[in-house]
């Protein structure tokens, strides 16, 4: 970080905590008690998101961006790239294609189990080596750990088969294993059919700040992950925890045994491939009930293992992201809330919505300030920055699933892994839409039941708790507007593009989305 | 980790999160900013938004009844001089809802232009300005009757590090108060009082001379301290333009002393006083009738001049004859008592403030006192435009 935005970021966050203590001490006031139980669970669900607001500060105090070191000649190199029954052949051609334009001398390896000859042509056709590992457990983790044991290159870059890299791609990664404690490193993921459909658009929308600034500060503070896609890894690593992790969560498994065995990472925010974010929203559905199963796994099964090897640092950024999807449960609280107290009277706390807005308001706007600031660190500030008001709302409309993840975690229940879709796959409007349209069905009939209230509510009670209810009605309005935005996706998942997004991508040139 | 594992570690942490939520409420304090105080007043302005529509979809509200009331309401100076006999009332139902009010009225068939409401010193939200209670008030036709009550312990003290600690605070605390300590509090009050603009009656540490009873008594004061803070305050909104503001000298006539207390003819705008029977509830008490409560003084309450208000007015159960008792007091008031323009029953269903069992003083119930009381008031109330 330059000196410039050290002072930018520090100062902002020295304010933002400020503005967060003076919260606490305002919330945590006895009078605000109106129900201990409902104040204690909303108190949870709100100091959840603000400890998530925080966390997110503290990462950015971190910030770094290694130097560039030239990669030297004389590595040897394996590119790992996985295929599935059900999963397009043409999408191998052209990142296989893309493959055999990396310039860096490397061996292309086409992990295949999906017993159909054309993928091994395929692989032939573009100089890579077809690998046919059937019936291995742990999907495509498994898949890596065989090919392990069948090959012998010393650096291997597990490459997303939906992802198409771009020539320079080893040339910006290898030097960093100059320095020897290196375990691997990761890059920055980015997208070419964002622009497809507004799930997309919003999908990638939640991940821009996440590859920009979060993964920078992850690095700065020595806890880069690996992210499932593109990563890079020394195979004298891999094989000192045993080969790949399994699971859902395999990337992020992978990643915190490697930093428990003392593996440092390096995250390089730079583009060097793009892939596919999920077009529809029933495959966006699916894909985040898979991470908010598997993310559990970093907090349930590995951090009690690893803690005692990771640094502070290190544990903090790994309790920050496993604990991610509980957003789905503090959710459904304050779905609850508002409509709990327009029917039945029945409040957490006596808080003042005046105040309210006014005490998290300066936490609010620290936060949406550094949110901007740190859009500097974008990997391609041309296209990432904003408020990603399109990714918010989808996020809010992901709950049941996260909340579903983390039930199904808790009582460790597994749910298969699928790999997210490369193709849109058509959904029936009512069976995507139908816990918003649920919500939207709710409000309306408490908008009704609130209007009735207050037309025969009496002269001396009315003008006393106007405040208080139209202040819950605000707070029920704004998932509803939220809401919208699954919705919307919902209504455009009836009909798909034709064409697959990889039909126009140019293998042979880097950069443009 | 197995299940039971799992399920034991997410039931301990949330667990520890709830239980800290609610324990670290024993920890704070904290008063308002200018932000949520802007924020307030927009949510009055909403709440008296509210109320118009109300009016516009239901036909005209309880404001209508009190037409011949308007020509006080909008001149303080009218307020001053009262030719009639203002009723009111305080109920327990404030400050969440006036409807006891309105109960009260519909049992009396009356409308009540005075409402009164108590409201204490502190940091507190609560303890500001009661904007949104006054604005409701007023909406509905009445003028406030604020009853102000110096509880310097209510401040806290790492807000306010420039006042003595909490315990030492109630000694002389009243010199204090005149002294300026306490006008960080007062002109935040004044001024949102005087942006209020319709007249307030603010009865400002009430029976001042009751050593037992609140920290502003003779207990930790002089009458001299008073009499200055009561200046003080004044003075500190006359300072802010609070023009609007009428003040009301309230002792406890029960007790000695207590017309040297009174702040001045310059300084006070009306003269009150409690006029409570108890009937044999309490050690110290018997069944005494409105004559022997507030008839023996009153030569020496209207001798200051000013309107007096009966602001406490009320009569338990227990003990002697309710309704010959409301009767009693009400009949002929006017003219054995022409100084007393204000009287306030006092409608609270569970007092426990002087007692240690809960006390009914509400009037709504027993028909016997109802019959007394209405034809009296009904000869009182002026007629509507």
């Amino acid at each position: 970080m330059r000196l410039r935005d050290r002072v930018v970021v520090s100062v902002l966050t020295g304010v933002g905590i400020a503005a967060v203590l003076r919260l606490a001490d305002w919330w945590f006031r006895a009078d605000h008690i109106a129900e201990p139980v409902l104040f204690a669970l909303l108190s949870l669900a709100f100091w959840y998101g603000i400890s998530r607001v925080v966390l997110g500060w503290i990462n950015y105090a971190a910030i770094a961006k290694p130097a560039h070191r030239p990669a030297p000649a004389g590595h040897s190199v394996a590119i790992f790239t996985t295929s599935s029954p059900g999963e397009p052949l043409s999408m191998f051609e052209k990142t296989l294609a893309a493959c055999a334009e990396i310039r860096y001398p490397h061996t292309t390896y086409l992990l295949d189990d999906t017993q159909d000859a054309r993928f091994g042509a395929v692989a032939e056709r573009f100089g890579a080596r077809h690998l046919e590992l059937i019936g291995l457990p742990g999907a495509k983790a498994g898949k890596i750990n065989r090919a392990l044991s069948l090959t012998n290159e010393d650096f291997i870059l597990v490459l997303d088969p939906d992802h198409i890299p771009f020539p320079e791609f080893l040339d910006r990664v290898l030097g960093h294993f100059d320095d020897d404690s290196v375990g691997f490193v990761q890059v920055s993921q980015a997208y070419y059919n964002q622009s497809r459909s507004f799930t997309a658009a919003a999908a990638a929308q939640q991940t821009y700040a996440f590859y920009g600034p979060g993964q920078m500060g992850l690095y700065g503070h020595g806890a880069a992950v690996a992210i499932g896609a593109n990563c890079t890894f020394r195979r004298k690593a891999l094989e000192s925890i045993g080969g790949h992790g399994i699971g859902l969560a395999e990337d992020l498994v992978t990643a915190i045994r490697l930093h428990a065995a003392e593996w440092k990472s390096v995250y390089v925010p730079e583009i060097v491939s793009r892939g596919l974010v999920p077009e529809d929203l029933g495959s966006f559905f699916r894909q985040q009930m898979k991470w908010s199963r598997g993310v559990y796994e970093v907090v349930f099964a590995e951090l009690p293992h690893a803690i005692g090897a990771l640094g502070w640092r290190q544990r903090l950024s790994y309790l920050t992201i496993g604990t991610y999807y509980f957003f789905g449960a503090t959710t459904l609280l304050y779905l609850i809330f508002p409509y709990l107290y327009l029917w039945t009277g029945f409040q957490p706390t006596s808080m003042r919505f005046a105040e309210f807005i006014a005490e998290t308001g300066p936490v609010a706007l620290v936060g949406v300030v550094l949110y901007l600031f740190v859009q500097r660190w974008m990997c391609d500030r041309d296209t990432e920055t904003g408020l990603h008001l399109k990714g918010l709302a989808l996020k809010i409309a992901c709950w049941p699933i996260f909340l579903a993840g983390t039930l199904l975690a808790i009582v460790r229940a597994d749910i298969p892994y699928i790999p997210t879709a490369k193709e849109s796959v058509r959904g029936r409007f009512l069976n995507l839409a139908w816990p918003s349209l649920l919500l939207i069905f709710i409000y309306v009939v408490t908008l009704l039941h609130v209007i009735n209230v207050r037309l025969r509510a009496s002269e001396g009670s009315l003008e006393l708790s106007s405040g208080a209810v139209w202040g819950m009605l605000l707070f029920a309005t704004l998932p509803v507007l939220m809401s919208g935005g699954a919705i919307r996706a919902a209504w455009q998942a009836r009909s798909l593009p034709k064409r697959p997004p990889w039909d126009e991508v140019d293998v042979t040139r880097s950069g443009e989305a | 980790m197995r299940i039971r594992h799992r399920v034991l570690l997410v039931t301990i942490v949330i667990g520890a999160v709830l239980i800290g939520s609610v324990a670290l409420t024993s920890l704070s304090s904290s008063s308002e900013g200018p932000m949520s105080h802007a924020l307030d007043r927009l949510g009055t302005m909403f709440g008296s938004f509210e109320h118009r529509m109300r009016g516009q979809l239901q036909g005209p509200g309880r404001a209508a009844d009190l037409t011949w009331f308007d020509a006080y309401r909008n001149d303080p100076e009218k307020l001053r001089h009262p030719d009639v006999v203002l009723l009111g009332a305080f109920d327990s139902g404030i400050p969440g809802t006036l409807d006891g009010v309105i109960g009260l009225e519909h049992s009396l068939s009356t409308t009540l232009p005075l409402i009164q409401i108590y409201t204490a010193w502190g940091d507190r939200p609560d303890q500001d300005f009661p904007l949104e209670l006054v604005t409701a008030i007023s909406d509905m036709g009445s003028v406030p009757v604020v009853t102000w009550e110096p509880w310097l312990s209510d401040f806290a003290s790492d807000l306010h590090p420039q006042i003595p600690l909490r315990d030492q605070r109630d000694r002389h605390g009243m010199a204090a108060v005149a002294s300026g300590e306490y006008d960080f509090y007062i002109d935040a009050w004044a001024a949102a009082a005087a942006k209020f603009h319709k007249p307030i009656l603010v009865r400002l540490g009430h029976e001042m001379n009751d050593p037992y009873r609140y920290p502003w008594g003779p207990q930790n004061n002089t009458n001299t301290e008073y009499i200055a803070a009561w200046r003080h305050v004044v003075d500190r909104f006359r300072h802010a333009n609070a023009t609007n503001i009428l003040w009301v000298w309230s002792p406890h006539v029960a007790y000695k002393y207590w017309e040297t207390y009174y702040p001045g003819n310059e300084y006070v705008d009306w003269v009150a006083t409690g006029a409570l029977n108890f009937g044999p509830i309490a050690q110290w008490s018997q069944w005494w009738s409105f004559k022997e409560i507030f008839g023996q003084k009153y030569p020496m309450l209207a001798a200051f001049g000013k309107p007096v208000m009966v602001a406490e007015f009320g009569s338990l159960a227990v003990g002697g004859n309710r309704a010959a008792w409301y009767r009693d007091a009400l009949g002929g008031l006017t003219s054995k008592y022409p100084a007393v323009h204000a009287l306030l029953f006092f409608n609270v269903k569970d007092d426990q403030t002087v007692t240690y069992q809960k006390v009914d003083w509400t009037i709504d119930g027993d028909s016997a006192v109802l019959r007394a009381v209405r034809p009296v008031i009904k000869k009182w109330a002026p007629p509507n435009k």
